[in-house]
């Protein structure tokens, strides 16, 4: 048991009022799924907290954690 | 002891012949090349050179030979599947397989000793009867058993699972089978070698050479091929093939991981699944517990071994056998699953002209090893799928047309 | 005790504490201390198992918990490795994997039949015709395995430890310890692991025939223990290296997880056998464990030995034999020049003979062929590794130590990430590219030399230290010039072969270089048709000398081979260790005591344990006709349900809202405060999730219900969607720290009333309202639901509260009548009410348009999730439609089951996802799956059952009450 549940690749949605049905069949199905540095949500479970953390599929490495919506400038 | 073991007792020299050619340097140009030296894309070839005659073919193998989730799965073939065209599919691969051993000229150790799908839970034993009622539809040997059926077969197994989640029944499969799995890609690779296919170890594919939307070569680590055929049969490494052709799919990468126990006088006749505590359980001719559990949660290309993994997986065990405690496991460790939302192969065409994809298999690539290479070949052959496969297109999830495995929190393996 | 000897300094047995046990019926003798194989062998007996393909008798190996070829049962268990585990009185012990006792084994023919066993040979016969190879199947399994599983050994689970630490060191010997007390000086703290009971590694038996190492080791011992930074931990191995610096440390009483900053891997090197004909015949063993058991058991490994070597440790070896009085015949030395100077002269000083350029040919075995009785020497010639039998030498003895070099134990290392690199000087793999936070120490490290050792182990811990953000001044170790520790090929080939490799699986030259001719010329195909290094020893002795043969085979230099890969675990690991505590959690209600007491049949619900019905004590019911017997008195009178395990979670914010209509279906923002509505959620696919219901308590405050097993996760995609969204929403989960039960039926308002204080008359509470007001002196909130019936109450109030409210209730209802009804009475009242239940009659794949749930789908909306997705799937056609449906009046055939399929013209057009025989209604109903043109009400299709029967129903409306009304007609 992990206190640490993965919530998926994080994507941005495209616009559903003005993508296409296609468009929009493609960001609910498929995935990058080529190894790399992802973005992803994961959920801390003792302190249920949602965020995005940076990390590296191959190696497994994280390389940055930050809250949805508050990541500082680079 | 049979009589074929006699010549090895009577000639000095060994006499048995490679089983396959050592390919080191590719022809400029191939009718068909296959990425992936696993079960499926030697298969493919096989079947390309025998059904279709088609035998200037390269296999490109990254490794060796069988090295993926060829030699790392647990080997169960079965076809207890959800959906008709689930059930027809991997049916058609239990039949091929029950002949390979003697197709292949190759004992394959395929050994069908009936598989249990084990339910805890009330609303398990309603999937295992929808299971059931859908296999027997399609003439698949398939039925819903009480605990005292499951006991007769393992009477080793506590039906109480000491007391955490009593088994209500089982989804009982006659035909499900147990094969050596390095043996299939031995098997295919050996007699494909035969009718002329080139199989070429340590070689990668960096590139695929796409024009006008059609494909036109491969460059590879021993240079550049041309063909304008190319199927792609990696698993795992799935999503580094297709970016080169610029094709999405929803493929992602989890490992799945496995374990053995050191080798004990057989006792475990049948195989045994429980969807519920996440274990699936054989025990191979040399007398292994082979045991597995579910795809590790998160995405992760690489095939390293985790301790939760084995720790989740023994507790279950020793619920399911108490007796087991001090038995002792021998070694862990991990394949690169290509999932996909429906639980569903990706099999077929493309976009991209020539470029054939054979994806997606997750935990259920090894059982429909015959079967995926008849259909590619199939595929390559005449560049239409065959209607078997149809249901497995890519474009299914473009025109949400999933297919209905994703109907049940399916049980894999 | 033949072969038992004088006390020794330091020795691991307590001669205080003798024992006697029992082998294969033969009463033997032991002390205290001993392990099974060094007490049998001091009583000596020579045959300690067979071998797992031939059944070749077998005895001592590596004495180093690898000697797969002797494993024990006492009866209850099996497997026992005999090397290393403690004899204890009273044991009653035999080899495993025999048929008649481990002397006579009838087995053993298969040792003649080797010839037609050539590697492989499984795979190219027993398969033709198709039709025998059951039998053989058969023949192969009653072969396969070497112990005996004992079905009734007891379920032990051994608890987890858990630990932290600056550093871990694996191995206690010369550089691990000098490692730790190097660390601790630095002010780090130290966990040091060895799988040794006593720490010291090669310093607590390598003693050249003087033991001046042994006040090294006490030296270092004495600054282990004495200081407070340093733990240690004897009698444990590390399973395995884990992501993060995890490591089990693995012991009798359990599995310490270790989760260190750094680590240090100072675990050693395996000596490996040299191979030549017979070299597994009971007497030969390596160098390095007839050290251990002279020097650490005080057993001599034999009376007259001969010590064949291709390094300098197999003169060590010659003079510690030498030292307890062995008659030592010869050293052989396969390499052309012989040991250093010092060396060969304090040998020949004991009058042994050393033969420089020869080889062991073969080993005669005695007329039993389960001992030695001569060698047979030749000289050897290193380039070809052939010998010349015509400079053969027969030479009489009973024993013979091998000693041709090492490979590094470097499994950790392995799993950690580090790339190795083999090195010439050396002849091993050593470490080239550590993974942070990694380091490696002593002989596994290439550094052999005692030393250079002790100096690779401070070298390590500063560098361990400095990684942690110490900066202490780096150490340089240079190896001194000495001859390889490993020979480079200490092979012989011999043309009758039984020239052992792998000792786990019989495992031969000619195998190997049978394999590569079959074209399993590359390490991992060869590995995997030759099975070497497949065998419980994992390799340990047998891979490196399978890469030596490859590499010879294929004329490359050996790190052109490459190296197989070390999975965990370093030693096989128990299944109850590894499983630990088994852990399940239950989750109770407030009420569930009172449940228990009532006859509740309690099921598990996800987490929750919840009744499915009730047997009150005394009463015989049968399931059934306690389900119906509860559901009918909700009909007739009143019933009351512990819905406390149903998602309760407060939504509060100016968003509040906002969000639910971006969550949720449906539309909340106009809303009335003090009324409910359904929340539906779908995923982004557009499949239903979950549904539940969302009172809004005030303009900026909802309180949201979820199914039961939905709970977790519907709180959790809040969460997330709120921050993802941006939107000004706070979400408090309740679920667990509410009760909540619905008294329902046409009395459930008079019971309510007698114990609450707001009105909750049909206009004071209304269908869909809610009110807050106390029940039985609680603050409770409370609803009209009409779930399970028209006239419903749901109550919710404090968990503390849940049993007090509860049993009021009953006590208020006993009047009428109520009923406690458990979940399978719930299911068939809300299927009466034509409610479908989420993931029971829906599934994966399940949109709304499918399941009759149009009406709570706002599609004019702006956005809620799901809904692009379901304008899209809007325009498609639809497949299956879920309807209610009814049997025949007066059916009586076999009963359709859920999950039983609808079938038209021999196609499958749906099933049936819910159904159950009414007794109100006195009708069979439920839910079906249909194709659409079959959903019209009044449209007839047909359900199989499980024996095929075809059994016909007809699509009706819902509720199923208007069924009462038709009765009669």
């Amino acid at each position: 048991m992990s206190e640490f549940t993965y919530g998926g690749e994080y994507r941005d949605m495209p616009d559903p009022d003005t993508c296409t049905d296609k468009e929009w069949a493609a960001y609910v199905h498929y995935r990058n799924g080529a190894p790399g540095l992802k973005k992803e949500w994961w959920y801390h479970g003792p302190s249920g907290t949602w965020f995005i953390a940076e990390r590296d599929t191959m190696t497994d490495k994280i390389s940055r954690t930050y809250i949805a919506g508050q990541e500082e400038a680079k | 002891m049979p009589l074929g073991l006699l010549k090895y007792a009577l000639s000095k020299e060994h006499p048995a012949p490679r089983f396959f050619r050592d390919c080191t340097e590719p022809k400029k140009s191939y009718d068909a090349v296959i990425i992936g030296g696993g079960g499926h894309g030697l298969a493919a070839a096989y079947y390309l050179a025998k059904d279709f005659g088609i035998t200037n073919v390269a296999v490109l193998e990254k490794g060796y030979i069988g090295g993926g989730n060829t030699g790392r799965n647990t080997t169960i073939v079965r076809s207890n599947y959800l959906t008709p065209e689930g059930v027809n599919f991997y049916d058609a691969s239990v039949k091929m397989y029950e002949d390979l051993s003697q197709e292949l000229d190759l004992n394959l150790f395929y050994s069908t000793r009936g598989h249990f799908t084990l339910a805890h839970t009330d609303s398990a034993m309603r999937t295992m009867r929808w299971r059931a009622e859908v296999n027997k539809h399609v003439g698949v040997e398939s039925r819903v058993v009480g605990p005292d059926e499951i006991s007769q077969a393992c009477p080793q197994l506590d039906i109480s699972c000491s007391g955490q989640a009593p088994i209500q029944g089982a989804l009982y499969h006659a035909p499900g089978s147990v094969a050596r799995h390095d043996a299939v890609a031995w098997g295919y690779a050996k007699e494909a070698d035969r009718m002329g296919v080139e199989i070429f170890q340590s070689t990668e594919v960096t590139g695929i050479d796409v024009k006008s939307g059609k494909v036109v070569g491969v460059n590879t680590s021993k240079g550049y091929i041309e063909t304008n055929r190319v199927l792609s049969a990696v698993a795992g490494f799935t999503p580094r093939i297709t970016e080169m052709v610029d094709i999405e799919t929803p493929i992602v990468i989890h490992p799945l991981q496995a374990c053995v126990s050191e080798p004990m006088k057989p006792w475990l006749d049948t195989i045994l699944v429980s969807g519920s505590l996440h274990v699936y359980v054989s025990q191979s001719s040399r007398g292994e517990l082979v045991m597995g559990s579910s795809l590790d949660p998160y995405e992760m290309h690489s095939t390293r071994s985790s301790l939760d993994f084995v720790e989740g997986l023994t507790s279950h065990i020793v619920d399911m056998f108490p007796f087991l405690s001090n038995v002792k496991v021998v070694r862990q460790w991990a394949g690169m699953a290509d999932l996909t939302p429906d639980f569903a192969p990706i099999m077929g065409k493309t976009p991209v002209e020539g470029f054939y994809l054979d994806a997606g298999w997750g935990t259920w690539g090894f059982k429909a090893t015959p079967i995926s290479g008849k259909t590619m070949a199939e595929t390559m052959a005449r560049d239409i799928a065959p209607d078997l496969i149809e249901p497995f297109r890519l474009t299914r999830f473009e025109d949400y047309e999933l297919t209905g495995e994703k109907g049940a929190a399916s049980v894999g393996h | 005790m033949t072969g038992r000897i004088a006390k020794k300094r330091g020795e691991w047995i307590n001669r205080d504490k003798p024992l006697t046990f029992e082998y294969e019926g033969q009463v033997v003798n032991g002390y205290e201390g001993d392990t099974i194989s060094s007490a049998l062998w001091a009583a000596g007996i020579r045959v300690l198992g067979r071998s797992f393909k031939y059944h070749r008798a077998r005895g001592l190996l590596s004495f180093a918990n690898h000697d797969v070829n002797a494993l024990m049962t006492d009866g209850e268990d099996t497997n026992i490795r005999a090397d290393v585990w403690p004899v204890s009185q009273g044991m009653a012990l035999s080899a495993v994997n025999t048929d008649g006792g481990v002397v006579k084994d009838r087995n053993k023919y298969i040792d003649k039949l080797s010839p037609f066993l050539p590697v492989g040979f499984y795979y190219k016969t027993f398969y033709k015709p198709k039709s025998l190879f059951p039998f053989w199947e058969d023949k192969i399994r009653k072969a396969a395995g070497l112990g005996k599983v004992n079905f009734n050994y007891p379920r032990i689970l051994k608890p987890k430890r858990y630990a932290h630490c600056d550093v871990l060191i694996v191995g206690a010997g010369a550089s691990g310890l000098s490692a730790a007390v190097a660390a601790a000086k630095q002010g780090l703290n130290v966990i040091l692991v060895d799988e040794n009971k006593q720490a010291g590694g090669s310093l607590t038996y390598d003693f050249a025939g003087d033991q001046t190492t042994a006040d090294t080791l006490n030296n270092l011992l004495d600054e282990v223990t004495s200081n407070a930074n340093i733990r240690l931990i004897t009698g444990a191995y590390a399973g395995g290296y884990y992501t993060d610096h995890l490591v089990p440390i693995v012991g009798v009483d359990g599995i310490t997880k270790v989760r260190a900053k750094t680590v240090i891997v100072a675990s050693g090197v395996f000596e490996q056998p040299p191979v030549f004909r017979y070299n597994d015949l009971p007497g030969v063993m390596l160098g390095s464990a007839t050290q251990r058991l002279i020097n650490r058991y005080a057993v001599k490994p034999f009376q007259k030995g001969v010590v064949v070597t291709a390094n300098d440790h197999g003169y060590r070896t010659a003079l510690d034999m030498a030292a307890v009085g062995i008659e030592v015949v010869a050293v052989i030395d396969m390499r052309r020049d012989g040991a250093k100077r010092d060396l060969a002269e304090k040998v020949t000083e004991k009058g042994i003979a050393v033969h420089k350029g020869s080889c062991i040919y073969e080993v005669v075995p005695a007329s039993n062929k389960m001992a030695v009785k001569e060698v047979v020497v030749c000289h050897y010639n290193e380039d070809t590794a052939e010998a010349d039998p015509r400079s053969a030498v027969r030479l009489s003895c009973d024993g013979v130590a091998m000693s041709a070099g090492w490979a590094p134990a470097a499994a950790l290392l392995y799993q950690a990430g580090t790339k190795m690199r083999f090195d010439y000087d050396v002849q091993q793999f050593v470490p080239d590219q550590l993974p942070e936070g990694v380091f490696a120490a002593g002989k596994v490290n290439g550094v052999f030399d005692l030393k250079a050792r002790l100096l690779d182990g401070q070298r390590a811990a500063v560098e361990a230290s400095n990684y942690l953000g110490n900066a202490s001044e780096l150490i340089t170790v240079t190896n001194p010039e000495m001859a390889s520790p490993s020979h480079p090929y200490p092979i012989v080939n011999h043309p009758k072969g039984k020239n052992f490799v792998d000792f786990d699986e019989d495992i031969q030259v000619k195998d190997f270089i049978n394999a590569a001719k079959e074209g399993f010329d590359n390490i991992e195909l060869m590995k995997r048709f030759t099975t070497v290094g497949m065998g419980p020893s994992q390799g340990k002795h047998s891979n490196m000398n399978a890469i030596r043969i490859l590499a010879r085979i294929r004329q490359l230099p050996v790190e052109k081979i490459g190296t197989t890969t070390a999975r965990p675990f370093f030693h096989p690991t128990p299944i109850g260790h590894l499983g630990g505590r088994s852990f399940h959690p239950h989750r109770y209600t407030a009420m569930h005591q009172w449940h228990v007491d009532n006859g509740g049949v309690m099921m598990e619900a996800g987490v929750w344990m919840r009744p499915a019905y009730y047997v009150p004590a005394g009463s015989h019911l049968s399931a059934s006709d306690a389900v119906q017997e509860e559901a009918m008195a909700v009909r007739q009178s009143v019933g009351m349900i512990d819905g406390s395990t149903l998602g309760k979670i407060e939504v509060f914010g100016q968003d509040a809202a906002a969000f639910l209509e971006r969550f949720y279906t449906g539309k909340f923002a106009g809303q009335k405060v003090g009324g409910s509505r359904i929340a539906m959620l779908l995923d982004e696919a557009g499949v239903m999730v979950d549904d539940g219901v969302a009172v809004r308590m005030a303009e900026d405050k909802f309180y949201v219900s979820t199914n039961s097993s939905n709970a977790a996760t519907v709180y959790r995609e809040m969460q997330r969607n709120i921050q993802l969204w941006g939107m000004q929403v706070t979400l408090v989960n309740l679920t667990g720290a509410m009760a909540a039960m619905t008294v329902a039926g046409p009395a459930s308002r008079s019971v309510v009333e007698t114990l609450i204080d707001i009105d909750v008359s049909a206009q004071g509470l209304p269908d869909g309202a809610y009110k807050e007001g106390q029940v039985a002196g609680i603050d409770a909130r409370v609803m009209r639901v009409s779930f399970v019936s028209d006239l419903a109450f749901e109550i919710h109030v404090p968990y503390k509260a849940g049993m007090h409210v509860w049993q009021a209730l009953m006590a208020a209802g006993k009047q009428v009548g109520i009923r406690a009804f458990g979940t399978d009475a719930q299911r068939l009242l809300r299927l009466e009410m034509g409610h479908h239940l989420v993931s029971h009659d829906t599934d994966g794949l399940t949109n709304p348009f499918e399941a009759h749930s149009e009406s709570l789908v706002a599609m004019d909306k702006d956005f809620f999730i799901g809904q692009r997705s379901l304008k899209i799937i809007e325009k498609k056609p639809l497949n299956k439609k879920l309807v209610t449906f009814v049997l025949d009046n007066g059916f009586t055939g076999e009963l359709p089951k859920e999950c039983n399929l609808v079938i038209e013209n021999g196609d499958i057009k749906g099933r049936v996802t819910s159904i159950s025989h009414s007794n109100y209604l006195n009708r069979i109903i439920g839910f079906a799956f249909v194709s659409p043109e079959q959903s019209k009400s009044g449209s007839r299709f047909q359900v199989r059952t499980d024996s095929g029967a075809m059994v016909p129903a007809t699509v009706t409306q819902a509720p199923f009450f208007h069924l009462l009304e038709s009765k009669g007609a």
